[in-house]
């Protein structure tokens, strides 16, 4: 979304102040963008499966975001049929203002409509307890890992995994340490 | 329900793969489109001198 949003501003600079460099800027931006956004498809099918059993389904948040993808396809298309260079800009920064309308509607269709999709990702969702929740994993893997490192440099023998195992964090905790209210 | 997921790791494996397949052939691809445009010019500033000449 930021990659074509700056394909929108170098749009605009283009048709506002003319100059080589925002059409060349904005090529590049539609081309990083496409391949981002069918990332973005191709990891949110995977994350799909395994969430709500299915590869794909047509949600608003979906719908939109192929509805995106194809469209800056379709003018990265529009651009090798046209030969003049000049009309090949003009033509391609209005073909990306207009394309760049579905952009904030792919940003807000978990919020206009009824999705199966998850909600906005903002501070608010992500921040606090899920990196907190990440770290906590992440010692819980390496805190037994370098103590038997140490026992088997001491004893030449690896010692019983999970001693100082911390406690698993539930949801609760999460929301607590989030909070930051002790459990 | 504790609010932590178990299992899923092809997935996660699937999800890192796809995404490294997809931007090592996009960083190959810039790649070889930047060498052969190089080129290109290259050949452009060499032919430009008998341009002159005729």
């Amino acid at each position: 979304m930021l990659v074509l949003t700056f394909a929108f501003g170098c749009a605009l600079a283009y048709l506002l102040r003319g100059g080589w460099e925002w059409e060349t800027r904005l090529e590049a931006a539609i081309e990083a963008g496409i391949v981002l956004s069918a990332l973005l498809c191709a990891q949110g099918a995977i994350w799909a499966k395994p969430t709500w059993g299915v590869w794909w389904d047509w949600d608003p948040r979906l719908t939109t975001t192929a509805v995106m993808v194809f469209a800056f396809l379709g003018i990265l298309a529009l651009r090798q049929f046209v030969d003049d260079p000049v009309k090949r800009a003009v033509w391609s920064s209005v073909a990306v203002i207009i394309a760049y309308v579905d952009v904030p509607i792919v940003y807000f269709s978990v919020k206009w409509w009824n999705t199966l999709h998850q909600g906005l990702s903002t501070p608010e969702t992500v921040s606090g307890g899920v990196p907190l929740a990440a770290a906590h994993q992440c010692l819980r893997g390496a805190v037994p890992r370098l103590r038997d490192d140490r026992a088997a440099d001491a004893a030449g023998a690896p010692a019983p995994p999970g001693e100082l195992l911390p406690p698993p964090l539930s949801a609760s905790g999460i929301k607590a340490a989030h909070l930051g209210v002790a459990r | 329900m504790d609010g932590i997921l178990t299992g899923g790791w092809e997935f996660v494996w699937l999800a890192y793969g796809v995404s490294l397949v997809v931007i090592v052939s996009y960083a190959a691809s810039i790649f070889v489109r930047y060498r052969a445009e190089l080129g290109r010019c290259d050949r452009e500033a060499r032919r430009e001198p008998e341009v002159r000449k005729t």
